[in-house]
């Protein structure tokens, strides 16, 4: 595909277009910190921001996502997707994204996350300001982002754009492009591998010998006793994580009780009843019914039961989780570097 | 990126059928066995021990072994035990009502490892439900395999399940039928005691494939038996229960480590989940 140049002043133009085509997502300022939301403008657009609250997974697989609705004529599937375009995805969000694709469409292809997936136009964009926790640099670093359609890094005087796809280069038609110069591609180039290089946080070792100890610790209960003690169970660290896509379904009526829908919720492994089950007479089996147990779960998860099948680990080092627990015990690069250091 | 497949092309892998009830009986005080047939006249093609997912739209979903065999044509059976919010909705339609099924999920008995062979089964509680689905099976096709020898456990006499079923295994010639209750009560004759009281009654060759299906704590137990007779444990095959949501490996409830019982299972052979710390 092609390379692409086009100068600060166009941009906003270019921006404008695309939001006049149909809906535009991307990150916008939520007080201090930063969202993907709806843009209504192009100022709106905030391509340097750190992270996002929540990570982009929630266009595709919404907090609350109707699968069926039912009335008193029957039953039919929810589903309505939309052209849209998301602007300004960051790399390590591309790389979940990429695993989402996969496990979404594995065995039993679900059309409830991949036509989301599939009517998204992605554009990803470089990283302008590291955020506190990140340690993206060092996680799965052999593991390149590919679901995105192009990719757009701001360079002096304005932002190159690399189209990876058809889709990717149909929005080239929207803004004032000119193809980059190779001097231009290089600048973008070095703008990428220098955020890299900025990571406050990383992991000190590689992923298989990461996956082979933090496998072998199962058993050491003692060692999740501890990292789980402050553990309040709820499940910040699943929701925000890009990587994370576990729900509960639910059915609900409408007010006038005869119409209703089934739907699926966000749920995470770190709560208390994930993993419940009822078995009659008052009796029920809790899987995992301790903190340590759950928190174990989450870290087998990221760093080792889902290797092989995603060619690299389930965390992308976006530092989100480690941001957003209360008890500060949710970091995957510390709680790793603490076993390997064990 | 990654798929195989455009989205317009693929079914909903969350929509149901709808299925008539043509029968329903109290089986235990709890616990209420059905037998359905789809509304569109379309059987479900199953295996013995696969899933369905049972649902009552504005109730919800719940995952349910199938409790008879693909050999009886055109209905299949569950057992509902009464225990929330669907289940309790479910239990109290009768005959000519509907319901609405998702399925059949998951792995059943892999009947190639079991053909030509001594078949032993293992049932404890609700574990004779998603078993009779294989115990049908192998009743009517009762010459594809060798001997069979069937141990069922329940807590006491009245919430034995299937009690006809009970009734013509106790005289039939086609299986050896060992029962036992954890707790008698003045009408019961038959052995009291935990499911391994019933090893010693019969003589078991290693060459013997086991299944085993029952409460959590019951598997242990079992395998140490089967161990004593020497029966390797890539023979021996468990149907296991877990919390389930979606049924087709996506919500994560049903994960044992990284095992989905939804889709890898609910069938699996016990060496294939020996070494994982969650299974039992
Ligand atoms: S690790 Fe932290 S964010 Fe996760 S459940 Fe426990 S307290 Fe909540
Ligand atoms: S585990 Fe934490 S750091 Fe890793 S991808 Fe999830 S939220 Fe980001
Ligand atoms: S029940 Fe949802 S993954 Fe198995």
């Amino acid at each position: 595909m092609t390379a692409s140049f086009i100068r600060s002043d166009d941009f906003a133009a270019f921006v404008t277009a695309l939001i006049e085509a149909g809906p535009v997502y991307g990150p916008v300022a939520k007080r201090s910190r930063f969202a993907f939301e709806r843009l209504e403008t192009p100022e709106e657009l905030r391509l340097d921001y750190d992270v996002t609250i929540l990570p982009p997974k929630k266009l595709f697989f919404p907090p609350a996502q109707d699968l069926v609705t039912f009335d008193g004529a029957g039953f039919r599937a929810a589903l309505e997707p939309t052209e849209k375009v998301l602007l300004g995805v960051h790399f390590y969000d591309v790389k979940a994204i990429d695993q989402t694709d996969l496990l979404f469409s594995e065995r039993n292809y679900d059309i409830n996350y991949m036509a989301h997936r599939e009517t998204t136009t992605i554009v990803a964009s470089n990283i302008q300001t590291v955020s506190k926790r990140a340690f993206f640099a060092s996680v799965g670093a052999d593991v390149e982002p590919q679901g995105h359609d192009a990719f757009l890094t701001a360079i002096n005087g304005g932002y190159v754009l690399e189209t990876r796809t058809e889709r990717g280069e149909a929005l080239l038609a929207f803004g004032a492009f000119q193809p980059a110069t190779e001097a231009q591609i290089a600048e973008a180039a070095a703008v990428n591998v220098a955020a890299l290089e900025r990571c406050p946080e990383e992991l000190e070792h590689g992923t298989e010998a990461i996956a082979d100890k933090v496998r072998a610790a199962f058993q050491d209960e003692e060692l999740w006793t501890t990292l789980a003690a402050d553990c309040f169970s709820c499940g910040t660290c699943n929701t925000v994580c890009p990587t994370c896509y576990c729900f509960d379904v639910q059915d609900t009526w409408n007010v006038d009780q005869t119409s209703g829908q089934r739907t699926r919720f966000w749920d995470g492994c770190l709560t208390e009843d994930f993993a419940k089950c009822s078995l009659g007479e008052g009796a029920c089996e809790n899987f995992r019914e301790e903190r340590a147990a759950r928190f174990r779960h989450r870290l087998m998860r990221k760093a080792t039961y889902l290797n092989e099948k995603l060619g690299g680990p389930a965390c992308v080092g976006c530092g989100r989780c480690s941001a957003g627990c209360t008890a500060d015990i949710a970091d995957p690069a510390r709680v790793i570097n603490q076993i390997m250091a064990s | 990126m990654n798929h195989q497949c455009h989205w317009t092309d693929v079914e909903n892998i969350f929509l149901p059928r709808e299925a008539t009830i043509v029968c329903s009986e109290q089986a235990t005080p709890s616990e209420t066995h059905f037998t359905l047939k789809m509304a569109d006249g379309q059987p479900i093609e199953y295996e013995p021990g696969q899933i369905v997912e049972l649902s009552l739209f504005g109730y919800g979903e719940i995952p349910i072994g199938i409790a008879s065999s693909p050999t009886r044509k055109n209905t299949f059976d569950l057992v509902v035990r009464s225990v929330g919010r669907v289940s309790g909705a479910v239990t109290k339609l009768g005959k000519g009502e509907s319901v609405y099924v998702r399925g059949p999920l998951g792995h059943g008995f892999d009947l190639t490892k079991l053909r030509g062979h001594d078949v032993l089964i293992v049932a404890g509680g609700i574990g004779l439900c998603p078993t009779r689905s294989l115990i049908q099976y192998i009743l009517d096709r009762r010459d594809e395999f060798d001997r069979f020898v069937l141990f069922y456990g329940a807590r006491e006499p009245s919430l034995q399940l299937f009690t006809d079923d009970l009734a013509r295994w106790r005289t039939a010639n086609d299986v050896e039928y060992y029962e036992t209750v954890d707790r008698g009560d003045p009408s019961w004759t038959g052995n009291v005691g935990v499911i391994t009281t019933l090893f010693p009654q019969v003589e078991l060759g290693p060459e013997t494939r086991a299944v085993i299906c029952g409460p959590p704590i019951f598997y242990r137990f079992v395998v140490r038996e089967l161990d004593m007779i020497g029966i390797p444990r890539e023979n021996v095959f468990v149907d296991l229960e877990r919390r389930m949501k979606c049924g087709v490996g996506k919500c994560g409830h049903c994960q044992i480590n990284d095992k989905y019982v939804c889709v890898d299972g609910p069938v699996f052979p016990f060496a294939d989940v020996q070494g994982l710390e969650e299974a039992f």
